[in-house]
C-alpha cells in the first residue's frame, strides 16, 4: 500500500502560536480522507504544509513520494484549494481555464467547461460578479481540471447549497473511483463526510487525535452505557475517550483494548459523528473537570 | 505564464501605451514648430539679418515646456501603478495562491511577471526620454543647460534607469508589505528620497569637478553645457568672500570688500573704475567649480548604472522574500 501523504512530527510554529504540533499521519493512495477538527485546530496549516505553500518548523513530510518543493512536476501532482477561494476577480472562468491550460502539463479544459455549463454558470462573466457558491464551483472545477494525484481541499463545500454539495462530493467519489487520485478534505459537515470518506484525520488543539480508515476506527470504538458507579475497572481495561456522568447513568466512549466484561454496561457501536464529537469534546490539556462532566484524554495519538 | 501576465495586466499596459501616444503627439507637433522657428532664426542671424534673442522662442510653448519638466515625475508613475500592485494586489486578493498552485514555480512566476513589467518600464522611460531629448535639442543648443539638475534627469538614458528602479521599488515594497496602499506610499517616498539624495549629494562627485581661477576683471565661461557647482571671488588674502544679499556688487565683489581705491564704483551711481582701482582689483580672483559639458554622457552612464544596480538589488530582495516566505 503506497502512501499519498506521510508526515512525522510535523510542527508549524508562527511567532507565538503553535499552529500544528507533532503531527504524524499517513493517508494511503486512493482514499478520500476527512480532515476534521474544531476551528483553529490546525487543519488549514496542515493542508498548506502538504501543498508546499508553507514550510514546517520541524518534522518531515512526504507527499506523492516526495518532499513538497518548488518543482513543476511536484506541483503538477498537487491540487489545492484554499478556503478563501482565490480567483482573479476581474477574470472570467474562461480566462482561468485558458490560464490553467498554459500553466499545467495535464489540463482538461473541456471538463471544466462541461461542468460549469451544466451548473449554468456563465463562462464569460468576471468571477467577481458570480455568487459565492458559483465562485466555489468554478474553483473546484478548475482544481479538478488540473488532474492532480493528490487533492487538498480546505472546506470546499462550505459555500455550496446542500444539493450542490451532494453533487460535488459525488464528483469527487467518481474521480477517485477512476483511479490515481487521493483526496484530503476538511469540513465541519460530518454528515457529508460520512457519506463519501473512507479515511479520517482528526485534529484538535494543534494535535492529531485520530488517523486511520473510518471502518477500522469505528470498529475500535464503543459506547458503554451503564449505571452511575465506579468506572475504575473499565478505565483500566479500555482507553476512555470521554465520560459523561449524570446522577442516574454513566456514558463512556472507549477505544477498545480488550473485550468489555462488565455486564452492567450496555455496549453499542458508534457512528462517525458520535466518534468525532467525543474526540472534539475532549479538552487538551485537560482542565479542572466539573463534577458531572468528567473528561479523559487519549494520550498517544 | 506570459499569457496570464498579459491577461492580468493588459489594461495597465494599454493605458500606459495610450498616455505615451498622447504625449508623443503633443511633443512631436510642438517640437516641430519650435525646431523650425529656431532654425529659421539661426539662418537669419547667420545671414546677417539681425540676431533676435532666441530665448524668446521657447517662451511661446510654456505649457509644453512645463509638460517636459513634468516628465521628471513619469518614472514614479510606473512604480506606483505597475510596480507596487504587481505582488501586493495579488497577495491581498489571495490570487498568488491560485498562481502558485499551478504547475509553475514561484521563481518562474516572479521572473515572468517582473520581466514583462521591467520591459514595459524601459519602453516607457525610453520613449518619454527620447521625445524629450529630441524636443529639447533647440533649447539645449541655445541655453546649454542640459547638464543642470532637473534637465539632466529627463534626457538621455537616465529616465530609463529611473523607470526600472521605480518599478523594482514598487514590486519590492509590495512583496514586503503585501498590501497595495502602504506599498504605494513607500514607493513614492522611497523614489523621491533616493532621487533627491543622488541628485543633490552624489551626482556632482561622480568625477572630480574642475575648478578654474581667473581675474575678476576678465570673463571666463567653459564651452558647452557645463554644470556650474560653485563660483565666487577669492580676496587678496586667499579667502573666499561671502556673497550676502542686499548689497551692491562690483565684478562679483560685495561693496564692503572692495578696495578703497574702488569706492564709488559699486552702487546705483557707480562709475568706471580708476586705474588705481583696476590695479587693486588684480589681487582678487574669481573661481568657478564645474563639471565640463563633455562629461554629460559619462555622468548619464554612471547615474544609469547606479540605478540599475539598485534595481537588481531590489529584485533580488523580492525574489528572496517570495521564495523563502510562506505563501
Amino acid at each position: 500500500m503506497t502512501l499519498a501523504i506521510e508526515t512525522s512530527g510535523l510542527t508549524k510554529r508562527y511567532r507565538k502560536v503553535t499552529a500544528l504540533n507533532d503531527c504524524t499521519i499517513s493517508v494511503p493512495e486512493g482514499r478520500i480522507s476527512a480532515l476534521i477538527g474544531p476551528n483553529g485546530a490546525g487543519k488549514t496549516t496542515l493542508l498548506r504544509l502538504l501543498a508546499g505553500l508553507s514550510r514546517p518548523t520541524a518534522g518531515q513530510l512526504t507527499v506523492n513520494g516526495g518532499t513538497p518543493r518548488q518543482d513543476p512536476a511536484f506541483l503538477a501532482d498537487i491540487g489545492y484549494l484554499g478556503q478563501e477561494i482565490p480567483l482573479y476577480r476581474r477574470l472570467s472562468a474562461e480566462d482561468h481555464i485558458r490560464a490553467g491550460a498554459h500553466l499545467n502539463p495535464r489540463w482538461d479544459s473541456a471538463l471544466v467547461r462541461e461542468r460549469l455549463t451544466g451548473l449554468k454558470i456563465p463562462l464569460n462573466r468576471a468571477v467577481g460578479k458570480l455568487s459565492g457558491g458559483q465562485r466555489a464551483q468554478v474553483a473546484l472545477a478548475l482544481v479538478l481540471a488540473k488532474q492532480p494525484r493528490l487533492l487538498l481541499l480546505d472546506e470546499p463545500v462550505a459555500a455550496l447549497d446542500p444539493l450542490a454539495r451532494r453533487n460535488f462530493l459525488g464528483v469527487l467519489v467518481d474521480a477517485v473511483a477512476m483511479g490515481n487520485l487521493t483526496v484530503l478534505l476538511s469540513s465541519h459537515l460530518i454528515a457529508d463526510l460520512e457519506r463519501v470518506c473512507d479515511h479520517l484525520t482528526m485534529l484538535a488543539s494543534s494535535r492529531v487525535q485520530l488517523c486511520g480508515d473510518i471502518e477500522d476506527l469505528l470498529a475500535e470504538h464503543r459506547v458503554l452505557i451503564g449505571p452511575s458507579k465506579d468506572t475504575t475497572a473499565i478505565e483500566r481495561d479500555q482507553r476512555v475517550v470521554q465520560v459523561t456522568r449524570t446522577p442516574r447513568q454513566t456514558t463512556l466512549m472507549v477505544r477498545l483494548k480488550g473485550p468489555v466484561i462488565d455486564p452492567a454496561f450496555e455496549v453499542s457501536e458508534v457512528g462517525l459523528e458520535e466518534l468525532a464529537l467525543a474526540y472534539l469534546g475532549q479538552e487538551v490539556p485537560p482542565p479542572q473537570a466539573p463534577a458531572h462532566h468528567l473528561t479523559a484524554v487519549g494520550d498517544d495519538q | 505564464m506570459s499569457w496570464l501576465v498579459w491577461r492580468q495586466h493588459r489594461v495597465q499596459y494599454l493605458v500606459g501605451a495610450a498616455l505615451l501616444a498622447a504625449f508623443a503627439i503633443v511633443i512631436v507637433i510642438t517640437g516641430e514648430q519650435v525646431s523650425n522657428q529656431f532654425h529659421a532664426a539661426q539662418a537669419a542671424c547667420a545671414a546677417g539679418q539681425g540676431c533676435q534673442s532666441l530665448g524668446g522662442l521657447f517662451m511661446g510653448s510654456k505649457v509644453v515646456g512645463f509638460l517636459v519638466i513634468a516628465t521628471l515625475g513619469t518614472p514614479v508613475l510606473v512604480g506606483l501603478f505597475w510596480g507596487a500592485p504587481l505582488v501586493a494586489a495579488e497577495a491581498e486578493a489571495g490570487t498568488t495562491q491560485f498562481a502558485w498552485m499551478q504547475s509553475v514555480t514561484r521563481k518562474r512566476w516572479l521572473a515572468v511577471k517582473i520581466g514583462w513589467m521591467l520591459l514595459a518600464a524601459a519602453i516607457w522611460g525610453g520613449v518619454i526620454s527620447a521625445l524629450v531629448t529630441w524636443w529639447a535639442s533647440p533649447t539645449n543648443a541655445e541655453q546649454a543647460n542640459q547638464f543642470d539638475p532637473g534637465r539632466f534627469d529627463i534626457m538621455g538614458i537616465v529616465p530609463v534607469s529611473y523607470s526600472l528602479f521605480a518599478v523594482a521599488l514598487g514590486v519590492t515594497a509590495g512583496a514586503l508589505l503585501r498590501r497595495t496602499l502602504p506599498a504605494l506610499a513607500v514607493t513614492l517616498a522611497g523614489f523621491i528620497a533616493v532621487r533627491v539624495v543622488i541628485t543633490l549629494w552624489l551626482r556632482s562627485h561622480y568625477i572630480s569637478a574642475v575648478t578654474t581661477t581667473y581675474s575678476v576683471l576678465g570673463n571666463y565661461g567653459p564651452t558647452g553645457a557645463y554644470w556650474r557647482l560653485a563660483s565666487g571671488v577669492i580676496g587678496p588674502n586667499g579667502q573666499p568672500l561671502p556673497q550676502p544679499n542686499n548689497t551692491f556688487y562690483f565684478d562679483d565683489i560685495p561693496q564692503t570688500y572692495l578696495p578703497r581705491a574702488c569706492s564709488g564704483v559699486a552702487g546705483p551711481n557707480g562709475g568706471n573704475p580708476t586705474p588705481a582701482c583696476t590695479q587693486a582689483l588684480s589681487h582678487f580672483h574669481e573661481f568657478l567649480t564645474y563639471q565640463p559639458g563633455d562629461r554629460f554622457w559619462a555622468f548619464q552612464g554612471i547615474e544609469a548604472g547606479i540605478f540599475l544596480v539598485l534595481t537588481a538589488a531590489l529584485i533580488a530582495v523580492t525574489a528572496v522574500t517570495l521564495l523563502r516566505r510562506d505563501a
